[in-house]
């Protein structure tokens, strides 16, 4: 198990390194002069070019790239141009908010899917399990900007029970920050609820018909015990999985939701950073929220390992 | 026989006085027991007017072939049919008290702790996700009130009783960390934890080669006596059942057909259907000209009552009226119940035998150059070279140095345990894997390469038939659709030619010609396995590898495919490697035989020269541990050898078998490879012990010396 996250490790590190110089590449290939957006739009052509030698943009791509990936190795992400301070604390700013919003939506998502999943599948074909399905193909089917569109509408214009977008820091106290986050939550949540309760129900139908269930039974064990001890534990595989890539993609910033609840995440950052071509912001966040994702797949892959005992003992060659 | 007296419900409502004595006295009586089970067709009929009646210290044999309901009775009596399955009359008697006006509840109390279950394939038995000592202490916790804690000695003892030798460490590990037999006893301890009266095995062995089932079977013999035990043993192995069962009952089409006293019936089966199954059961023999008696036809689906004998449609000896009259089971003072009523009639008639004598001598294997020739072959799964040093893997050799010649006309059986390289062999000559050394000459030319540069010919004049005749054709294309491409393959171009072809080849394959419109579902494994041969002789080939092709087939399926194949050898010229891991069915086809362990191979030599002494040690206890009919007239039983439990061959240098072998001679066999030493008629043994020593041991088939 070691020597595997070891390798894993390794690994994520390549693909770590080849990710910043895509980045890299990326944000040179595009448009605007990053000398003449700092220098203002009636810079004369001295200032420009003073500017340009000051921060090394007249050196070869390589020694950029050497020195931009040199300081992100220090903690040093740049300075973002449009908002003149470092990028560093604004980005955790926007990576902490978004962590909060994953965190909450997964765990709905994760006893609440679960849990449909599993009633699902004990009760497949009955009342039950049709009225799960049917819920998750409309969950499936119908886009998240339109539950997020409704809920706002709903909650926020006319009951005007909850704020119709923004962010509270905890500190203004727990009310204002939970009520800030409702709606975006539960809009992430029928998003990814559906999924997480079919798969779970699938794999349940498969695991509840495999021999050592079916021993279970033999043995005397009371139903409780055989699907929670012997179905849940071994169908849940494929589910942490996907759990832990959705947790990814949330970090990495669910851009049309953050948009409509105008919640100040990394979706939001980036999308702000683009429009402004702000490059050191644009390709700090771009870095951070491919670590995310890699991270978050990563543990993915360390969980199932975890929890099946045939990877977690095989695995100390591979 | 005397006085037959009726025992069915249908023939008298009221059990006769006879029966309800036996009744009072049985741990585990079942009564008339109906299942039908929905399905999307209908409703199936899986068991009907079942009794049977098991005392206290008794052990039961269910047998019949695949699909006649064993099962389906065995859960039944579990109360585990699941949610299809659905009694629709009969009782279950357990001590007296019907388990079926019991709440659901109640009969879950009385599951793991009175009656206990063993499956068959123990790996899918166990929750790959849980330490064995958890789910062998699951029943104790639930039925006995045990602590976790409370629970590890009594598990340790458990698995020591069982026969593991470690059993603190066992209790530790997971299900995948156990070979088969290892797993097989966990289940073992499991069932036997809350100290049951009654044990369900439902084909406990099936999936364990031959010398572990060995050891099984004597373990559970064993725990029955010691423990009191009755037990019901589903199985369609009629050889444990000999070794293991009192009784019997034999089931056919949803039916008890015959039931008593193992040594009665099946040494002297009375009803026509168990006598065919006794008869089409390969026994061990060396005539290249014998054929296995076969029962024609296969079992029918039932739906509806039926209105005749259920055998009747396969029954030599069926007549007019058996077609007019279902059959009741007749019961006689022994104890001993028959559903036919030509039985006493029949009493003394055999199963009729498939003639031999008219068939001609076929002519021995040509003596001229071999038609396929494997020098020193070695083969390595899953080696991986990396600049990471921890990325490297050794991988594991699956055949090691193997060299042997093939005949034309010739059958070169191989035997071996699961895991001992059989296949890698047989697929390596086809060119299906590559070899990482060593050379496969067919006829004289490399295959490899020519199969490599893409040569179809080759392709054309070796085949594969194998063993999962199921999995093999497609489900959605029809059997002649199936036969297309082989057929372009042997370049036959035209249409109206090739449908002539395939219609030929079922022919052929004693299937009819209308079958070419057919999809696999809705033919039997025995056809389907029939197409796969024709499909394999479509391209006209020489040489065909058989990779346990008759393993998945019922005996009397088995018994026709393994005529044909002989057949098709003797009028074609083909030649076989006929891969299996049953020795019986080996001795009835091949010329000569591989013995392979650990992917080396330890013997080597003509069927009935291997089949005698002298033995390598491994082939020694492979053929004691083959599970035989033998009553009276077959001798007396020679001693098994029971082989340690199968332990992953140690590599390095040394004999492949040197962590089982019963007659190790101590650090030569560790430390070097041991010599080929030849015997009469090329009859190889790779073994340190000189061959004089080996030939010292007595036969294990005594009946063979009488034979030649
Ligand atoms: N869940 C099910 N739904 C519908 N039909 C079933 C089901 N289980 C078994 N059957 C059918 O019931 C009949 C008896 O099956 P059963 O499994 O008892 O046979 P068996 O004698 O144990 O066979 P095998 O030797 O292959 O294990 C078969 O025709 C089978 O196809
Ligand atoms: S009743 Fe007739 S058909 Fe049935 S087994 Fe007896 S002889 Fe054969
Ligand atoms: S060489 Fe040694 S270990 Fe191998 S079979 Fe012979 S006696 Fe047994
Ligand atoms: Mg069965």
């Amino acid at each position: 198990m070691l020597l595997y996250t070891l390798t894993r490790l390794a690994y994520l590190a390549m693909v770590l390194v080849v990710m910043s110089i895509l980045v890299f590449l990326v944000t040179q290939a595009m448009p605007g002069d990053v000398a003449s957006m700092i220098a203002g739009q009636f810079a004369s052509k001295e200032v420009i070019d003073a500017i340009t030698v000051k921060l090394g943009l007249d050196q070869p791509l390589i020694v950029q790239y050497g020195r931009w990936a040199a300081g992100i190795l220090q903690g040093d992400l740049g300075r973002s141009l449009v908002l003149e301070q470092p990028v560093a604390p604004i980005l955790m700013e926007a990576l902490s908010r978004s962590l909060v919003l994953a965190v909450v939506a997964l765990a709905v998502v994760t006893v609440i899917g679960i849990g449909l999943g599993v009633l699902a599948a004990v009760r497949r074909g009955r009342l039950a399990d049709q009225m799960v399905s049917g819920v998750s193909y409309l969950g499936i089917a119908v886009p998240d900007f339109f539950w997020a569109i409704v809920l706002v509408l709903v909650f926020g214009s006319y009951l005007k029970w909850l704020p119709t977008g923004g962010y509270a820091p905890l500190s203004d106290g727990f009310v204002p920050w939970a009520s800030h986050l409702v709606l975006p939550v539960v809009t992430l949540v029928l998003m990814l609820i559906a999924r997480i309760a079919r798969l779970t129900r699938s794999s349940m139908i498969d695991v509840l018909q495999t021999n050592y269930v079916k021993y279970a039974r033999a043995k005397g064990l009371p139903e409780k015990v055989v699907i929670v001890r012997h179905a849940l534990r071994n169908a849940l595989l494929p589910t942490i999985t996907v759990l832990a890539i959705d947790f990814g993609l949330i970090l990495g910033g669910v851009v049309v939701i953050e948009t409509v609840f105008s919640f100040p995440g990394m979706g939001r950052l980036l999308l702000f950073a683009i429009q402004r071509h702000d490059l050191p912001l644009i390709q700090a966040t771009i870095l951070i929220i491919s670590t995310a994702y890699c991270l978050a797949n990563l543990t993915a892959d360390l969980l199932y390992a975890f929890v099946n005992p045939k990877i977690r003992h095989g695995m100390g060659n591979a | 026989m005397t006085a037959l007296v009726p025992l069915s419900a249908a023939a008298s409502p009221d059990p006769t006085p006879a029966s309800a004595t036996a009744s009072a006295a049985a741990l585990l009586e079942v009564r008339n027991l109906t299942i039908n089970y929905a399905s999307p067709r209908g409703t199936l009929r899986a068991a009907s007017d079942v009794s049977f009646a098991i005392r206290p210290g008794e052990v039961m044999g269910l047998v019949g072939e695949s699909g006649s309901g064993k099962s389906t009775v065995a859960m039944a009596i579990l109360d585990l049919l699941g949610e299809a399955g659905r009694i629709d009359g009969g009782e279950i008697l357990f001590e007296g008290t019907d388990l079926r006006r019991l709440s659901a509840a109640h009969r879950r109390r009385l599951r793991g702790d009175r009656i206990a279950a063993v499956f068959q394939d123990p790996f899918t038995s166990l929750n790959p996700a849980l330490t064995v000592g958890r789910q062998i202490a699951e029943p104790l916790v639930q039925h006995k009130g045990f602590t976790a804690r409370q629970a590890a000695p009594r598990v340790e003892e458990l698995l020591a009783e069982v026969g593991i030798r470690e059993p603190r460490r066992i209790a530790q590990s997971y299900p995948h960390q156990l070979s088969g037999g290892m797993q097989q006893r966990v289940l073992i301890a499991t069932a036997l934890g809350c100290d049951p009266k009654l044990l369900i095995l439902d084909e406990p062995t099936t999936a364990l080669d031959v010398t572990v089932e060995a050891r099984i079977i004597e373990l559970l013999a064993g725990l029955c006596e010691s423990h009191h035990l009755s037990a019901l043993f589903v199985s369609h192995n009629l050889g444990i059942v000999n070794r293991i069962c009192n009784s019997v009952c034999v089931l056919y089409g949803s039916e008890v057909v015959e039931t008593g006293r193992t040594r009665d019936v099946l040494a002297r089966p009375v009803h026509p259907y168990t006598k065919g199954l006794v008869a089409a059961l390969p026994r061990i023999t060396t005539d290249r000209r014998h054929r296995l008696s076969s029962i024609p036809g296969t079992v029918s689906k039932l739906s509806g009552a039926s209105e005749s004998c259920v055998f009747a449609p396969r029954c030599p000896f069926a007549e007019e009226t058996c077609r007019r009259l279902p059959q009741a089971l007749r019961g006689d003072a022994a104890g001993n119940s028959v559903r036919c009523w030509k039985a006493e009639a029949l009493a003394g008639t055999p199963w009729p035998e498939e003639s031999t004598a008219s068939r001609p001598q076929a002519a021995p294997p040509a003596r001229s150059a071999p038609l396929v020739q494997v020098d020193a072959l070695r083969k390595v799964f899953g080696e991986r070279r990396s600049i990471l040093p921890w990325l490297r893997r050794d991988g594991t050799v699956a055949v090691d140095d193997v060299s042997f010649t093939i005949q034309r006309g010739e059958v070169l059986g191989v035997v071996g345990e699961s895991g001992s390289g059989k296949s890698t062999i047989g697929r390596s000559l086809l060119a299906l894997i590559e070899p990482t050394a060593g050379t496969v000459l067919f006829d004289g030319a490399d295959f490899v390469k020519q199969a490599k540069e893409g040569d179809r010919d080759l392709r054309r004049r070796a085949q594969l038939v194998f063993q999962n005749s199921a999995a093999s054709l497609n489900p959605r294309k029809t059997v002649g659709a199936a036969m297309e491409r082989p057929l372009v393959l042997a370049g036959r171009q035209g249409e109206a030619e090739r449908r002539e072809m395939i219609a030929a080849l079922l022919t052929r394959v004693g299937l009819p010609a209308a079958y070419a419109d057919r999809y696999p579902h809705e033919l039997s494994g025995g056809e389907r396995q029939r197409v796969n041969i024709a499909r394999a002789l479509a391209t006209d080939p020489e040489f065909v590898v058989c990779d346990e092709a008759v393993s998945a087939l019922d005996v009397s399926v088995q018994a026709n495919i393994l005529n044909l194949l002989a057949d098709l050898r003797d009028e074609l010229g083909l030649s076989y490697l006929f891969i299996t891991h049953d020795i019986a069915v080996v001795s009835h086809i091949a010329d000569r035989v591989l013995v392979v362990y650990g992917g080396t191979i330890c013997e080597e030599g003509p069927i009935g020269r291997v089949l005698r002494p002298p033995y390598h040690p491994y082939t020694e206890a492979l053929l004691s541990a083959v599970p035989r009919l033998g009553g009276a007239e077959d001798g007396p039983e020679p001693e098994r050898i029971l082989l340690e439990d199968s332990t992953a061959p140690p590599g390095g240098g040394g004999c492949a078998f040197r962590g089982r072998c019963p007659r190790k001679l101590g650090a030569i066999c560790d430390e070097r490879a041991p010599p080929v030493q030849t015997a009469a008629d090329g009859h190889r043994i790779a073994c340190h012990i000189p061959l004089a020593e080996l030939a010292e041991r007595a036969s294990v088939f005594p009946e063979l010396a009488a034979l030649h």
